[in-house]
């Protein structure tokens, strides 16, 4: 504490007292954060309608603590009363999976959910940092993170699959358009279980509407799943200002055993290229 | 206080709309449509993630005893919705709004629990629905 003091700016020591002073409890000192660069409304409340902010080149600021405004895209990444084009095997996995009451999500044995549903689990909300090169997506849930290339290189043309896959952005206007490929086969597209294979290709198109609200539209397209490609709903996020994410670890998953056993084996993908 | 209030309701509207909150599925291990409302004092509390469980004796009509356990929301969850990880002790007495096992064990999904020293009634951050 002695070397805090004497190394520490002034203003950081008077921002810790501030914060001391005010906060009323431990875990408010960063559930409750009054942070600098919030703006606010006249009587000091995060104003949320403030214009979108922007990085130092001119482009929007996807920066922020953001949490989907809805489960229901978790539970479905299609607009409502419509179906994805499955192809057979993929319906029967999918049927599946429904029967059983989502019993085997990876989530069960721990796995994070994947792109893009890891964003949509309105619980557990996800940091974004957009710095120069790349833009880093750190997830609340399980304390996992997703990086966004955006230094100009390409997909690669044979990556090695990955849970979240290799991904690339650029800006379209004020759109920011995130391309990824090379997902490895066990991840749900949501908690319904629309299954994907490591053909999927997914075009992700992220627009922060103001400071306190991002769109985001996803195009689905994997052939070897689906007979053609689907377009998500379109998924809003609010961002949740002054705060800070929170510890969420898989360390001790002993719901597994507590969960009803739907051990009948999934059906046998037969038709799957 | 007025943020922490902001924050237990906003929590509690997720509650309200049936948003999922844990990280596996509620519907394969908890039946949402088999409420129970229990009290009872807590024996023992396993402040962990990824599920905080809590457990507690429950006297029977007959007079016997039972002890119940209960999944709660993550440490993260239930600090949001305004929990402080000494919010509930052993000894405490609360009532407690879940929904039962599929498998007819003592165990359930905590929806709230109400503080009998307090009155507080605490939103759980349990996994109903999803995720």
């Amino acid at each position: 504490m002695r070397i805090y003091h004497v190394t520490a700016p002034r203003a950081a020591i008077a921002a810790l007292v501030f914060l001391c002073a005010t906060a009323g409890t431990a875990a408010a000192q960063w559930l409750s954060l009054p942070l600098p660069g919030t703006p606010r409304t006249a009587d000091g409340k995060p104003n949320l309608t403030a214009p979108t902010p922007r990085t130092a080149d001119g482009k929007p600021d996807l920066s922020g603590i953001w949490r989907a405004d809805t489960m229901r895209y978790n539970d479905n990444l299609l607009p409502p009363g419509t179906q994805a084009p499955m192809l057979p095997w993929a319906a029967e996995l999918y049927k599946h999976r429904v029967d059983t009451r989502g019993y085997d999500r990876p989530m069960t044995r721990c796995m994070p959910h994947g792109v893009p549903d890891a964003m949509t689990v309105a619980g557990l909300p996800f940091k974004i940092l957009q710095i120069p090169g790349e833009t880093v997506v750190l997830f609340e849930e399980f304390h996992k993170y997703r990086q966004i290339h955006t230094d100009g290189r390409q997909l690669p043309v044979d990556p090695d699959p990955a849970w979240y896959g290799y991904s690339i952005g650029r800006w379209e206007g004020e759109t920011f358009v995130v391309e990824t490929a090379g997902f490895k086969e066990g991840s749900w597209l949501d908690n319904s279980g629309h299954p994907h294979t490591e053909a999927l290709h997914l075009t992700e198109r992220f627009h922060r509407i103001n400071y306190g609200r991002m769109d985001l539209d996803v195009d689905v397209n994997d052939p070897k799943a689906y007979s053609r490609p689907w377009k998500s709903d379109t998924l809003h996020f609010l961002q949740q200002p002054d705060t800070e994410l929170l510890e969420h670890l898989c360390e001790n998953n002993r719901d597994l055993e507590h969960l009803r056993d739907f051990s009948q084996p999934a059906p046998s993908t037969t038709g799957k290229q | 206080m007025r943020t922490r209030l902001a924050i237990l309701m906003c929590v509690a509207s997720i509650a309200v709309s049936g948003r999922a909150l844990a990280h596996h599925s509620f519907a394969a291990e908890f039946d949402d449509t088999k409420p129970v409302k229990l009290t009872g004092t807590v024996t023992k509390l396993e402040w962990t993630n990824p599920h905080i469980w809590f457990f507690m004796d429950v006297k029977e009509p007959n007079g016997a005893v039972s002890n119940w356990g209960f999944e709660m929301g993550g440490p993260g969850q239930l600090l949001r919705a305004g929990w402080k990880r000494d919010s509930m002790k052993i000894g405490d007495v609360v009532t407690v709004e879940a929904r039962r096992a599929r498998d007819g064990s003592n165990h359930a999904n905590a929806q709230t629990v109400i503080l009998a020293s307090t009155g507080q009634r605490m939103f759980a951050a349990s996994s109903q629905g999803q995720n």
